[in-house]
């Protein structure tokens, strides 16, 4: 099941399906890339200034995760966002009408699109390099703009492209139907029973109850843990039939964040929100995946993309490390003896700040946890973000560039599992410790959870999780 | 008088207030005016109160945890920098010398503390000015990435403060000059020190300030920008 889609997870061997690319570049219109870019100068804001005020310090490169990889011109953020800013130059800027190339200012070059699309897909909108730039100027949002360019024209990645279009048809990135949910799922309850002796149920499309767990698809079918520490705590608490799961929505993963392409993103979105009202939930539950919490609770509700909305929105992690705070749930943190790390995903952490409630339910249910340095907003990119996690034709460059920083901050800590609250962020880490040879395992939070935490008293039975 | 004195002891300074004052109106009206769909909130969020912009503004703590190289070089450089604008105060008018008589100083201690101050303020500036373009052309990552205007600005500047050091350690130059064309220029009569390095100080300072609406040493505006729409939600 778990084959040719976005989120094969932290199993070994994953596999790398054949890299289609479309022979024929779709004809391109100047104009229109022209036409893009100098929209920028009416807004949004943000942008404009991006494109104006770069001091040149080079202090973004010395944060950024690829050019840590590899120190060359191309990954330089700079250089990357350059080549918007300076068309942006060329056609909107007095020095760059007036001095031209003297200033860096230039004209689209017809064809120079096929290098974009490499160029825009180097950069994992971390968001690192905002963190830390005297300007605040974030590059990211740049690369966005110019993927935008490139959705336009037709020429996002087959990769990028065939996991939207899935998600749009589906409703989830894995394009499972209802049937297959509904299947492992019931893999998942039975496996709780050998586990615990007990039904812990998954709650499936019941109308009225009061949270609607939304995961990345991957919580469900790869890596089913997270999803199975969610029902136990639920379970423990006493609020087994107070939460649900939806059989066609079960997948917050949202690529249009990635290609940036904002109708897509919207259309993939809607049907959470929909879906959230028809099931007349209280809380529209997000689980372990940074983007698609970060385009709900950041994006789409301050926005007020779909107006009121009759529920509020949390993180799975805020509700258990509340409940743990509250000395509602209980551990044998034997279960977990191994050293465990965490890994803040960018989306998590830089975006939306939950950087303590992870380290909260990892410490109850881990006897050696230990930090990464540095960590939270501050943490390096697993190499995998804004979407490059899903591309398997960049294997190479996630592994040997973008993603060498993080190997050595995870070998520092000598921990034996990581865990990211992220699908995208494990399947990068996973595939890095394959490259690597190194012995050590990847997952989620509430997985580490779901074996430790005690059900009537008792955790789970199964010790052996290799 | 000379037609180069005319140029830039007459006519250039008139200019440069025009173009300065429409030029920045013209950027700041532009970013004023363009919208801002949503904010873009970045954790740790750096504080954008008044206060939290202020003392991004004043310390620059993003580029601290950054760069902490860059970060002194340019900290100190901006400090100077602020420093001598003050001091070109009292360049331009006696209002300053006349408060500190006020206050008991005499025109020697005056003399002493200004030229000790602003004696150590230039020789500063000039090194972190050199330092800034040493860095540009030696580090790698920024090196690929500077071209004609970044290294226009700095030498620009370099060459500001140089004239400027010149005059400071050179023969005496007697503030009384500047006084005194300042107030021309306000008169609309203007009545140019005939000073040759003077004259090449502020024609390079004026060009500079022309420059300014039109580059990127404009940053110091947008940063306000920029910070406020990264606050908590
Ligand atoms: C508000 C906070 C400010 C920050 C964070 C900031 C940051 C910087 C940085 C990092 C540089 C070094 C660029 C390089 O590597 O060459 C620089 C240069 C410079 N800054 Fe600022 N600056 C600020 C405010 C100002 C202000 C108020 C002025 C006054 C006019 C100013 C004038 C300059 C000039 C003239 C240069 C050198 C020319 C250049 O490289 O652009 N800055 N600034
Ligand atoms: S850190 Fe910011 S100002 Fe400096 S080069 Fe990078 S984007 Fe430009
Ligand atoms: S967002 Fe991350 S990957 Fe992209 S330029 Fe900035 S630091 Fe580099």
């Amino acid at each position: 099941m778990a084959q040719d889609t976005a989120h094969v997870g932290a199993g070994p061997a994953t596999k790398r399906p054949e890299v289609v690319r479309a022979k024929e570049s779709p004809v391109v219109d100047p104009e229109q890339v022209i036409r893009a870019i100098t929209a920028i100068d009416g807004g949004p804001r943000v942008l404009k200034l991006y494109m104006e005020m770069c001091a040149r310090c080079g202090t973004c490169a010395s944060q950024c995760p690829v050019y840590y990889g590899k120190a060359e011109k191309k990954y330089n953020p700079v250089e990357r966002s350059d080549l918007i800013r300076d068309i942006y130059k060329k056609h909107c800027t007095t020095t760059g009408k007036l001095l031209g190339a003297l200033v860096g200012a230039r004209d689209y070059r017809d064809g120079e699109l096929e290098a974009w699309a490499e160029h825009f897909y180097t950069c994992t909108g971390c968001r690192r390099c905002a963190t830390y730039c005297p300007m605040g100027i974030d590059n990211s949002v740049i690369a966005r703009k110019g993927r935008a360019i490139l959705e336009a024209a037709g020429m996002t990645p087959d990769t990028m492209q065939k996991v939207v279009r899935i998600s749009l048809e589906t409703g989830n990135t894995d394009g499972a139907s209802p049937e297959a949910f509904k299947a492992a799922i019931e893999f998942l309850e039975e496996e709780m029973k050998e586990e615990h002796g007990v039904d812990i149920k998954i709650p499936v499309d019941v109308v009225g109850a009061d949270y609607f767990y939304v995961p990345p698809s991957g919580d469900v079918l790869v890596n089913p843990e997270a999803t199975t520490g969610v029902a136990k705590v639920f379970y423990a608490l006493g609020l087994q039939d107070r939460w649900t799961m939806s059989s066609h929505y079960f997948d917050g993963a949202n690529y249009g964040l990635f290609t940036g392409n904002d109708a897509d993103m919207k259309a993939d979105n809607k049907p959470y929100v929909e879906e959230a009202k028809r099931l007349g939930c209280k809380v529209l539950f997000m689980g372990e995946c940074g983007h698609a919490y970060r385009i709900m609770k950041m994006m789409m509700e301050p926005a007020r993309w779909w107006g009121d909305l009759p529920f509020t929105i949390m993180n799975c992690m805020e509700f258990t490390a509340e409940q743990i705070k509250a000395g509602k749930l209980q551990f044998d943190k034997s279960k977990n003896p191994q050293p465990v790390t965490y890994h803040d995903p960018c989306n998590f952490g830089r975006s939306c700040d939950i950087v303590e409630e992870p380290r909260i339910i990892l410490k109850a249910s881990c006897q050696d946890f230990r930090e990464m340095y540095p960590n939270r907003g501050e943490n390096w990119c697993c190499g995998g973000g804004g979407g490059l996690s899903a591309m398997d034709d960049i294997h190479e460059f996630r592994m040997t560039v973008s993603g060498v920083k993080k190997m050595e901050q995870v070998r520092a800590t000598g921990a034996k599992y990581v865990a990211a609250a992220c699908s995208n962020c494990k399947r990068q880490l996973a595939q890095l410790m394959e490259y690597y040879k190194e012995d050590i395992a990847v997952g989620g939070v509430h997985d580490m959870l779901s074996r430790s935490i005690l059900i009537n008293g008792k955790a789970a039975k199964r010790v052996d999780y290799t | 008088m000379d037609a180069f004195a005319l140029l830039v002891g007459g006519i250039l300074p008139y200019l440069t207030v025009v173009v300065f004052l429409v030029g920045m109106g013209y950027r700041f009206r532009a970013w004023f005016k363009a919208p801002q769909p949503g904010k873009m909130t970045l954790f740790p969020a750096p504080d954008s109160t008044a206060g939290g912009v202020l003392a991004e503004t004043l310390f620059f703590p993003s580029l601290f945890k950054g760069d902490k190289v860059l970060w002194s070089f340019a900290w100190i450089f901006h400090a100077t920098l602020a420093l001598v604008f003050l001091g070109h105060i009292r360049v331009f008018t006696g209002l300053v010398d006349r408060i500190l008589m006020a206050v008991g100083m005499s025109a020697d201690n005056i003399g002493v503390m200004s030229a000790t101050a602003g004696g150590v303020a230039g020789v500063v500036l000039l090194g972190t000015g050199l330092l800034l373009l040493i860095r540009r052309l030696t580090i790698q990552r920024v090196r690929e990435i500077s071209r004609v205007p970044d290294f226009f600005a700095l030498l620009l500047l370099i060459a500001i403060i140089g004239t400027g050091d010149l005059m400071r350690f050179g023969p005496h130059f007697d503030l009384e000059q500047t006084r005194v064309w300042a107030r021309s220029l306000l008169a609309f009569s203007p009545d140019v020190p005939r000073n040759g390095l003077f004259l090449v100080h502020a024609l390079f300072a004026m060009l500079l300030i022309i420059y300014v609406p039109f580059s990127k040493i404009l940053h110091f505006g947008g940063i306000f920008f920029t910070q406020t729409l990264v606050k908590r939600s």
